[in-house]
């Protein structure tokens, strides 16, 4: 139903018009149930024309910000930051901002249905029968049930592990594009290898005065997008507003951050551990006092030529980083995603021990370590499960691998030997309407839940509440798998998913923190104020400085000479992230920060390999690696190196509604399959070549390429 | 009363007199009825060729203005090529245009009756049409290019409960009522001098013509009081529409002038915009009188070589007039030294529409002091005609350049921004072309096009003195 | 209800070019507060986007001393602004409790020369009525006009939330409370480049930057529009190491 809004409509909307439709108010802070009520009976902080605020938690990433909702008379408004949370601290990004369009996306599932897979028939079917089929198939052997999960560690997951454990099958699989990106996993495991932990440190930027990120987007895309941009306030600039800190950027594409950097080192492709280890030997060699083992085999001059930076800019950066009060180095993204990516990672983190001060440390959080991250691996054995036959009835939630997964992994095949695949998700994306039933979960704005957070300088169990009654007839996907647990027999004892939720709060309660943010006698107490604050975490930072146990550091293979006509292909993610906002048209018409495009996939690519290709900005082209093909327009990008050609990520849907489908390339059809030692996907080890196609696509920029670059653009 | 020389004073002795009235209509005199005669032949008689122009062009009408308007109308002036930062198109720039062309017709009449410009004459009519037809063209582009164009009458002082007024500041209120006053004085100044001739045509007519000329015409008689008053009158509005004519155009530069857009922000757009406006008007008459020369019948008796070379004389002098205030901006830009200014400027001529510059300078400058230095091609109305379509297409052009392709490389380069024309817009351009020749058709037919008094008196007051051998034209002060 | 009569308020910003990293957050947050309304791919790509708050992005330097430089540009509420004199309706005002650029819809009638005297190319303009499809038209800020086809709009320093914050303060009799609001931009920036703030309040944050700042300047000061927004120039390094 489209329908135009005029002045007049407006108004009626936000008057009259919707008492039928009905109010949201069983969301106050004690409530539990959100219930439709009419307006006649509305709840004293429903009042007409005046706002009510709800905290929740975004789920758009696993950074898990804090956020506030706007909402009058039932309707949600806008999302803004939550200024006591200690991720977000009233801040926002993109995504947050427009989780609305995400709520009231016209294109959402409305109901639970049966359908034939890749379209054709659809078969509404109410939520008894949803119940019945969900609890069929936890009935049957339980060995071929399998969970396919996203990335994020909220309440679902920990409900779903509980669950596989006691039907006894295998535990959830997770998956998320953002995470592999970031090289989670590989930052996980070399956080092991260095500091004994498997944990996400947590890296002191703020108080840093030299920062080196090896690929670490921090300012766009990185373990918390929004705290690392805050750190890097309190890097950039004193109290004061004198501009203090130096940072220096690693990376091939220039990022966000490394336009925001002091000096941008475009290192080739997958040699970003190389550099690191250099000026670690560099550096130590400055500070004197011995080479620690990780560096001492360390070839500088090799380093300088696989990595294309002359060995006096490395031992001016080692200089100052072995001169700094505290310097920091991060490791991430297209540092982590080469096939020696957990090398790299532990070369970067242990550079970290040179510092003057410690500038890494450890939330001391037990379940946090313990749980297993998604990563490439364990998705390759799920694939190999299905290919063979061993799954019986998939379950996909929060996830798009039809999408996000690098299509050489053969998905979609797998896919297609599992008899029975059951899609929660809340949009018409490309896995949902690859399964053969979609039971819509809500949206993050209509559901309870709480959400773990891994990056942040103290323990944080960010809450998730409702801000408005659910649109469409969508059910809690913990409810679902409760209620057919619980029709199956296999009880979990939890009455509800609120309950569950509520159990896991239990020993928060009981712990009675001191320095909780609030403390509680009872659950129903406890529970008003964990929403009504948007979650508990510690009043003041709670870190462990993280201290260096290895002894050395293995060997870091030189990335791989590039073949004549090949080139370094390295795709990001940016605002769009995963891809599942794709569908929002505000994230979309929101410009890219360094390009300022909109709309559409681009490929960033030198000047000079343009114009050695022949083609300028809005000509497309044909990238082409050994997995697979898309077609693209170029923006010719001054900021990368000109062996290296990148590729944003989240477009390319050929489903997920109006504003996503059949806009732009998914540059995962270019993968390699190969993962590197950490069980992260080697995104970035893909080479391409490339051809002009003659054609042009003119891309939705809001610069003007003539002005910007002069003419002839 | 004092015999005078006139313009024809340059007109060779040694020609016979018969030569003479050959190449001069003020010598050439015929009957009076005769010429009444021809005149309302001239304007009775319809060929089918003529009703079929009436009927393509009144279609183009329907479709081309009206039709698209009424559609842009219903889905919004997004059909249009408009975008930011060039939020003024082809609308404003034939706005421009049609107020430009509309000032020949007051230069051309009252400049010239002012100066007692003899050769004036004979298309003191068409010129003066030319006037209130381009602008009833010209005027509808403030309300077309409107974004809400239902709420147009905001701009209009009227009394309301809230006290909401216009901005008098805004130069667009001084163009609504700049051009209001100009299109009400110069249809004014239509009508004085074509009292005489309605009446004539009351004479000769019979039936619905007759009495609706007879209306017009006011009773008038002819007599000696009417024709003092008439002079009167004339004369009055002659002097008084000079000093609206020249505010006009200036105000229109002021549109461009007052704000601070770099490459309109500039003193001399007033005069600037005079002398472009009197230089398409000019071009624009000659177009016309060609026109009419060719197609209509027994003009070729009124419109002589004579009066495309004197139109021709004074399009060369304009043309010099407005290089040389092309020439200025670049020279005061220079000696300003804004950068802004000095980029637009240079774009102008580097830029992706540089053609559009360069056609205007060929046209405007490079054709007419190439040709109309020769008195040959000056004499030659088909030449004349192409020359003078040129110019205008030149001021066009001119326009062009300074509207969107100024608007579109401001100080953020940034922010620059191509502009192309939708075919809807350039479909209403083209519409009203389209209803302009078309009014002017329909008036060929409704009123006589020569002022055969004019023409008479003017007759009446040329003679031929015999100087010694010579045969000297003179030419009595008749007031 | 306690009226408080006080002297206007002049409302400004601090734009620290130094700490924007060109994210765009204040652009969709400006969006999804102000019911700004995307156009799609061929409107933007046309120049028609109606973004109300742009991030310019300029390079500097060579490959591979290159790098962005980042300026985010919005209406300047400029103190002699070049659009409001333009407007033959009265359209586009200056406000006196705010001394801001107000631009009122309904007296709009889309002669656009307010957008082309602009010199911060800071106006846009609804070419269409553009369609939000039911239900995503529920999202809509109730304070804040759905503008209609064939106006101009452009940044309010978010008014609603003034003229709220001016309320709240008269009711309650708490004038502080006043100083409390900002603009969405303003409260969505991660570095908190963008401060917001009442240059009148002898106690206001930005006064000092927004005057005196060493770093400060404003953009296209000499045509003499008064802006009310400074920037703090960006890139150097002043201070700080190296």
């Amino acid at each position: 139903m489209k329908s135009k809004i005029s002045r007049r409509d407006f108004l009626k909307l936000s008057g009259a018009g919707l008492a039928t439709a009905g109010v949201l108010t069983g969301c106050g802070p004690t409530s539990r149930y959100v219930v439709r009520q009419p307006y006649s009976s509305m709840p004293e902080f429903g009042q007409t024309g005046v706002s009510t605020y709800y905290a929740t938690t975004c789920r758009d990433c696993t950074a898990g910000c804090g956020i506030i909702v706007r909402t009058v008379e039932g309707r949600a408004i806008k999302a803004e930051g939550n200024p006591a949370h200690p991720v977000s601290r009233g801040k926002i990004c993109q995504r947050a901002l427009t989780a609305v369009q995400g709520l009231y996306n016209p294109d959402r599932i409305t109901g639970p249905r049966r359908q034939a897979r890749g379209g054709g028939s659809v078969e509404e079917i109410d939520w008894d029968q949803a119940v019945e089929v969900v609890g069929q198939a936890l009935q049957g052997n339980a060995g071929s049930l399998a969970f396919l999960l996203g990335g994020t560690p909220d309440h679902l997951f920990d409900l779903v592990t509980e669950l596989a454990e006691a039907l006894g099958a295998p535990p959830p699989v997770r998956y998320s594009t953002l995470q592999m990106f970031e090289g989670r996993s590989t930052l996980i495991a070399a956080t092991e290898a260095v500091y004994g932990t498997p944990a996400v440190p947590h890296f002191d930027m703020a108080n840093s005065d030299v920062v080196f990120s090896f690929g670490a987007n921090l300012l766009e895309e990185w373990l918390s997008p929004l705290a690392y941009t805050r750190q890097f306030r309190q890097f950039r600039q004193d109290a004061a507003g004198r501009r203090t800190g130096y940072l220096v950027t690693f990376e091939p594409r220039q990022s966000v951050t490394g336009g925001s950097s002091d000096l941008w080192v475009p290192v080739a492709p997958g040699s970003e551990g190389l550099v690191a280890a250099a000026i670690g030997r560099l550096a130590a060699e400055a500070r004197g006092g011995g080479v620690p083992p990780a560096f001492a085999g360390v070839d500088v001059n090799a380093a300088a030529e696989a990595s294309g930076v002359p060995v006096e800019t490395l031992t001016r950066l080692a200089e100052m980083f072995a001169t700094a009060r505290q310097a920091t180095a991060l490791p991430g993204g297209n540092a982590l995603g080469h096939a020696n990516g957990l090398e790299s990672a532990v070369a970067i983190l242990t550079l970290n021990s040179l510092s003057a001060a410690n500038p890494v440390s450890i939330i001391p959080v037990e379940e946090e370590a313990s749980a297993p991250q998604g990563s490439l691996q364990a998705v390759q054995e799920l694939v190999d499960r299905m290919r063979s036959g061993q799954v019986s009835t998939l379950f996909i939630h929060g996830v798009n691998p039809l999408f996000e997964l690098p299509s050489s992994l053969g998905f979609a095949e797998a896919l297609a030997q599992v008899p029975q695949v059951i899609s929660f998700a809340s949009f018409p994306d490309e896995t949902a309407l690859a399964s053969d039933y979609i039971l819509p979960d809500h949206t993050g704005l209509e559901s309870f839940g709480y959400q773990r957070v891994q990056a942040a300088d103290r323990p944080v169990l960010s809450a998730m509440q409702p801000v408005v009654v659910p649109l469409y007839n969508t059910r809690a996907t913990a409810d679902v798998l409760l209620a057919a647990t619980q029709q199956a027999g296999a009880g979990l004892d939890y009455t509800d998913e609120v309950a569950f939720i509520q159990s896991r709060l239990r020993p928060l309660l009981d712990a009675n923190d001191p320095d909780g943010l609030f403390r509680a006698d009872e659950m129903p107490t406890f529970w008003a104020q964990f929403l009504q604050y948007g979650g508990w975490w510690t009043q003041s930072p709670r870190l462990e400085p993280a201290e260096a146990s290895a002894s050395g550091g293995s060997a870091i293979r030189p990335p791989e000479p590039l073949q004549s006509g090949q080139l370094h292909f390295i795709a990001y993610p940016n605002k769009l992230g995963d891809g599942s906002v794709a569908n929002r048209p505000w994230i979309q018409e929101t410009p890219d920060p360094m390009v300022t495009a909109t709309w559409n996939s681009y490929l960033l690519i030198h000047p000079d390999t343009a114009a050695g290709l022949g083609v300028r900005t809005n000509d497309v082209v044909l990238v082409r690696s050994e997995h697979g093909e898309l077609e693209t327009s170029v923006y010719v990008y001054p900021a990368i190196r000109p062996d290296t050609v990148a590729m944003p990520f989240g477009q390319g849907h050929t489903e997920l509604g109006r504003w996503a489908a059949g806009r732009g390339a998914n540059p995962a059809v270019l993968f390699p399959p190969q993962a590197n030692g950490a069980g992260d996907l080697a995104f970035a080890d893909t080479r391409v070549t490339l051809s002009a196609t003659g054609r042009r696509r003119p891309l939705a920029l809001i610069e003007s390429l003539d002005g910007v670059y002069g003419e002839g653009h | 009363m004092a015999a005078e020389t006139s313009y024809l004073t340059g007109a060779r002795a040694d020609l016979e007199q018969s030569e003479l009235a050959e190449e001069h209509l003020m010598l050439d005199p015929r009957p009076r009825e005769e010429m009444n005669q021809m005149v309302m032949e001239a304007m009775t008689t319809t060929t089918p060729v003529y009703w079929a122009w009436v009927g393509g062009l009144a279609l183009i009408v329907a479709v081309c203005l009206f039709g698209v308007w009424g559609y842009m109308t219903a889905t919004g002036i997004g059909i249009t090529g408009i975008r930011r930062p060039v939020f003024w198109g082809v609308f404003i720039v034939t706005f421009v245009f049609w107020i430009g062309i509309s000032h020949a017709g007051t230069f051309v009449s009252a400049i010239l009756r002012v100066f007692k410009a003899e050769f004036r004459r004979p298309f003191t009519r068409a010129a003066e049409l030319m006037t209130t037809f381009g602008l009833a063209g010209g005027a509808m582009y403030p309300l077309i290019h409107l974004g809400r164009v239902w709420t147009f009458y905001y701009m209009v002082p009227y009394p309301n409960a809230r006290w909401l007024w216009p901005n008098m500041r805004s130069p667009l209120v001084w163009d609504f009522l700049a051009i209001t006053t100009y299109l009400l004085s110069s249809t004014i100044y239509l009508y004085l001098p074509l009292i005489p001739d309605l009446a004539m045509a009351r004479d000769r007519t019979t039936g619905l013509r007759h009495r609706i000329y007879r209306l017009l015409a006011l009773g008038w008689r002819g007599t000696e009081a009417e024709w003092h008053r008439l002079r009167k009158a004339i004369n009055i509005f002659a002097f008084a529409i000079i000093p609206v004519m020249f505010s006009v155009h200036t105000i229109v530069s002021w549109d461009f002038a007052v704000g601070v857009v770099a490459g309109w922000h500039s003193t001399i757009f007033g005069p600037y915009f005079i002398i472009g406006a009197i230089l398409s008007g000019v071009a624009a008459v000659v177009t016309i009188l060609f026109v009419l020369r060719s197609t209509m019948r027994n003009f070729k008796y009124f419109i002589r070589p004579e009066h495309f070379d004197a139109l021709g004389k004074l399009l060369l002098v304009f043309s010099m007039a407005w290089a040389y205030f092309f020439f200025n901006e670049y020279l005061l830009s220079w000696y300003g030294g804004e950068e802004a200014v000095q980029r637009i400027l240079t774009l102008h001529a580097t830029g992706p529409s540089a053609w559009v510059w360069y056609l205007m300078l060929i046209c405007n400058v490079a054709i007419p002091w190439l040709t109309l230095w020769n008195r040959r091609i000056r004499r030659n109305p088909l030449a004349m005609f192409f020359i003078t379509l040129a110019i205008n297409v030149g001021m066009y052009a001119e326009r062009y350049t300074i509207i969107p392709l100024t608007l579109g490389h401001q100080r953020m380069p940034f922010d620059w921004g191509i502009y192309n024309p939708s075919i809807f817009e350039i479909s209403i351009a083209i519409g009203t072309m389209a209803m302009f020749c078309l009014l002017y058709l329909l008036a060929s037919r409704a009123i006589p096009l020569i002022p055969v008094w004019e023409v008479q008196e003017g007759q009446m007051a040329h003679s031929l003195k015999k100087v010694g051998k010579a045969h000297v034209p003179s030419v009595t002060e008749l007031e | 209800m306690a009226q408080v009569t006080e002297q206007p308020r002049k409302w400004g910003m601090v734009i620290d070019l130094d700490l924007c990293t060109g994210c765009n957050a204040c652009v969709t947050a400006c969006a999804m507060e102000n019911n700004i309304h995307y156009t799609g791919e061929d409107e933007v790509a046309y120049g028609r986007g109606l973004y109300w708050m742009r991030i310019q992005r300029y390079w500097h330097g060579e490959y591979p001393n290159v790098g962005p430089e980042f300026t985010p540009m919005l209406c300047q509420q400029c103190g002699e602004a070049p659009c409001e004199p333009v407007c033959p309706t009265y359209a586009s005002v200056h406000s006196n409790e705010e001394q801001i650029n107000l631009q009122v819809y309904n007296r709009c009638i889309g002669t656009r020369y307010c957008a082309n005297n602009c010199p911060y190319h800071a106006r846009v303009f609804n070419f269409f009525d553009y369609e939000i499809p039911a239900p995503m038209n529920a999202y809509l800020n109730p304070d804040v006009t759905v503008r209609s086809r064939g106006v101009m709009e452009k940044c309010t320093f978010c008014v609603h939330r003034l003229v709220h914050a001016r309320i709240d303060a008269d009711t309650q009799g708490d004038p502080s409370l006043e100083n409390e609001v900002t603009t969405a931009c303003a409260q969505a920036c991660p570095t908190n480049a963008i401060m917001f703030g009442d240059l009148t309040d002898e106690n206001s944050p930005i006064r000092t930057l927004f005057e005196r700042s060493e770093r400060g300047f404003q953009i296209m000061e000499e045509l003499g529009t008064f802006p009310s927004i400074t920037y703090l120039k960006g890139g150097g390094v002043y201070g700080g190491r190296d």
